[in-house]
């Protein structure tokens, strides 16, 4: 099976998610934006793993699931407690780190 | 032998390091008896190598104790060289040295750091002696540089007060100019010889250079750059003076008796090299004369008793510098041992003066003292006649054959040059007595009544002194034959470039003028300084100010180097160096005021650059 159609397909999934990384100020779509980069990412490892018939691109995936998983409970805290903070969502206005 | 030898050199380092680790411990008369103690066993073990050495059952010597510097071209071991030269003058350093001890019991007594007083002394003693007995030319200047640094410490030793600090302060940076000439004479020899053995140096010299020389010439000259700092000859001698602020012992011992002649035995010890070098004799004789002339006439407008005698000891010294430029080492030496008794005892005695009179040094407030100081008012005057030339005491026999041998080597300029010093000498010194001691009293009776004649711990060491100052003289004449001194330097090759005629001194009539010149300016003195009823003649102003020497180099070397100075503390750091700095740290700021601006503190903008930078990683690593 001809895989040029899936690698098409992840490449407009990190550009969707790209563009909501950089355009989206809303710290959720932000947030969602990401796992869309991981997912494009997962896709293409599965994808390769086929046409190769390598089981070691599989095994990848299983490990940015983790990560992300993990980076999914850890980055929702810090959303929560910015939220708490100061009661706003919009990222642009966290600039505390300001040069 | 050689233990004897080590000790006699190392006990009086022992007694230093003792003296300060147990500072705090010791009451005022340990420490008195420590202090003389060492410096005894150390003369008493000289003296036994000298009898050694004359029953000829020791020849010169050289006795290592470690290899110092062990490299090629320099060679340098820590050993010690023995022969007559460096016999005499440990004899010296030891002899004069615990009697100056014994002396400095009574004269410091109202002191309360006599522990340090006795450490320093002893560490000078020690370095003095290592300078002397020094078989190779660094090891000589470990010793030259150790008693620059003694010196310094015993003229500070009352650093209370500013004038003896600043006074301290100026002996040591005039040596250093006088040093420096000294170091580059000794790199030098290490060029020329590649060793700085001073026996083989000798050796090597004739063999290796011809007479004149012009290499040699600049390296003896170096050398001799070393001894004017160090013996306070013009131009430098102008620490000499003001080092007065020391204590009198001091003065005596290291100011006038030992450290002061280093500069001569140097020249001495180094005879073998500056025989062949005609220019640099003559450069030496030259200064030597014009020094003794020089300073001969600044001391008669001197008013501080002590002052009189530190420009005697200059003008004196001026004398040896003189014999050695007519390659009479003999008579150097002659003249330097009779120097080392004779200023001991006038300083000693005067220091009697000083110390009973309240550490009073004004002649202003002395006269009339031969009331009250019976027996310091003899021996001083027995200082003045020997050092004035009266025969048969010792300077007579020195210094008169310092002059014969001028006339007879044809330097006649330099012969009266010398003449005249030599009344300038018996000038000055009868004035500083007849100031002293004769006329009426100058203070009040209130005063007066506080004044008493000296204790006997101070009056025995100036009596032996004065023993050796009458008869000393005998050492260097004797009747028709070769004179005991002669005899014994001469195994070490210091002997006189024109052999004394055999038809003896009294013949000549330079003797005569000598003589009768000296009493001329005796005879003077005493006709212008007594019966002067109370008060005090004033000295030209000039001649008190000593031409003006000090003015002059405060105008031409010490004010220029403080403008510049203050240049550089006022224009140059500011401008130059915090200048640079600020421009470095402005540059920096204005950088990162740049930089900074990247980190907006915005997430989505640090992940464009993120993008940005992966795109461009991307197509640089694509193929």
């Amino acid at each position: 099976m001809d895989i040029t159609l899936t690698i098409f397909f992840s490449m407009a999934m990190f550009t969707i998610g790209l563009i909501g990384v950089l355009a989206k100020r809303n710290a959720l779509v932000f947030f969602l934006s990401i796992e869309l980069l991981f997912n494009a990412a997962n896709l293409l490892f599965v994808a390769f793993a086929r046409q190769w018939g390598n089981e070691i691109g599989l095994a990848w995936v299983f490990f940015v699931l983790v990560v992300s998983a993990a980076e999914a409970a850890v980055g929702l805290a810090i959303i929560i407690n910015l939220f708490r903070s100061k009661q706003i969502i919009d990222i642009d206005q966290y600039n505390v780190l300001k040069g | 032998m050689l233990f004897t030898l080590w000790l006699g050199l190392f006990v009086p380092l022992l007694g230093f390091l003792v003296l300060m680790a147990s500072s705090r411990i010791l009451n005022r008369t340990i420490t008195g008896i420590i202090g003389c103690t060492t410096i005894f066993v150390s003369f008493a073990c000289f003296i036994s190598l000298f009898l050694a050495f004359t029953g000829n059952s020791l020849d010169p010597f050289t006795a290592k104790l470690y290899s110092w510097i062990p490299v090629r071209g320099i060679n340098a071991d820590f050993s010690l060289h023995i022969d007559s030269l460096s016999l005499l003058m440990t004899l010296i350093i030891t002899g004069v040295g615990f009697l100056i001890h014994v002396y400095s019991n009574g004269y410091m007594d109202h002191d309360e750091d006599i522990v340090r007083y006795f450490a320093f002394m002893n560490l000078f003693v020690f370095f003095m002696l290592l300078l002397v007995l020094a078989s190779n030319l660094v090891l000589l200047f470990v010793g030259w540089e150790g008693v620059g640094l003694a010196s310094y410490l015993l003229i500070g030793y009352w650093y209370e007060k500013p004038v003896a600090a600043q006074a301290a302060v100026k002996a040591f940076v005039m040596n250093r100019i006088g040093d420096l000439g000294f170091l580059l004479g000794l790199l030098l020899t290490f060029y020329l010889f590649g060793t700085s053995d001073i026996v083989e140096i000798s050796n090597l010299a004739g063999s290796k250079f011809a007479s004149g020389d012009s290499i040699l010439t600049v390296l003896t000259l170096l050398l001799f750059v070393g001894a004017v700092g160090k013996s306070a000859q013009l131009p430098l001698y102008t620490w000499l003076p003001d080092a007065m602020a020391g204590p009198t012992p001091v003065s005596a011992l290291i100011h006038a008796a030992t450290m002061v002649t280093a500069g001569v035995y140097l020249v001495v010890r180094l005879h073998a090299l500056y025989i062949l070098a005609p220019i640099t004799l003559l450069v030496i004789s030259i200064i030597g004369a014009a020094t003794a002339l020089y300073a001969a006439i600044c001391a008669v407008g001197q008013t501080d008793l002590k002052r009189v005698l530190a420009y005697s000891t200059v003008s004196q010294l001026g004398f040896m510098f003189l014999a050695c430029g007519c390659a009479d080492f003999y008579a150097a030496m002659f003249h330097l041992t009779m120097h080392a008794f004779m200023k001991a005892l006038l300083f000693l005695s005067a220091g009697n003066v000083v110390h009973m009179m309240h550490d009073t040094t004004e002649m202003s407030k002395m006269g009339g003292l031969s009331k009250v100081f019976v027996k310091t008012n003899w021996m001083f005057l027995i200082g003045v006649l020997a050092m004035s030339g009266v025969p048969p005491f010792a300077a007579f026999f020195s210094k008169d054959l310092i002059l014969e041998q001028e006339h007879l080597a044809g330097y006649n300029t330099l012969f009266y040059i010398g003449l005249i010093a030599a009344i300038f000498t018996a000038f000055y010194l009868t004035r500083a007595y007849c100031l002293t001691f004769t006329g009426q009293f100058r203070m009040s009776s209130e005063e007066l009544k506080t004044v008493k004649e000296a204790p006997s711990v101070m009056l025995i060491p100036v009596a032996v002194l004065t023993v050796l100052s009458i008869i000393g003289g005998f050492l260097g004449y004797s009747f028709g034959k070769i004179p005991l001194l002669e005899e014994f330097l001469a195994k070490s090759e210091v002997t006189l470039a024109v052999p004394q005629p055999a038809e003896g001194m009294f013949s000549s009539p330079d003797v005569w003028m000598s003589i009768l010149g000296g009493l001329f300016g005796i005879a003077l003195a005493v006709y212008m300084y007594t019966g002067l009823k109370g008060a005090f003649p004033s000295p030209l102003e000039f001649l008190r100010r000593t031409f003006y020497v000090d003015e002059i180099y405060s105008a031409v070397i010490v004010q220029p180097l403080e403008a510049l100075s203050r240049f550089v503390a006022n224009v140059f750091e500011p401008k130059v160096f915090d200048g640079g700095i600020q421009i470095s740290v402005q540059a920096t700021q204005g950088i990162a005021g740049v930089l900074q601006r990247v980190q907006s503190g915005q997430i989505r903008s640090y992940i464009a650059w993120i993008v940005l930078g992966s795109v461009f990683l991307i197509m640089y690593l694509l193929p």
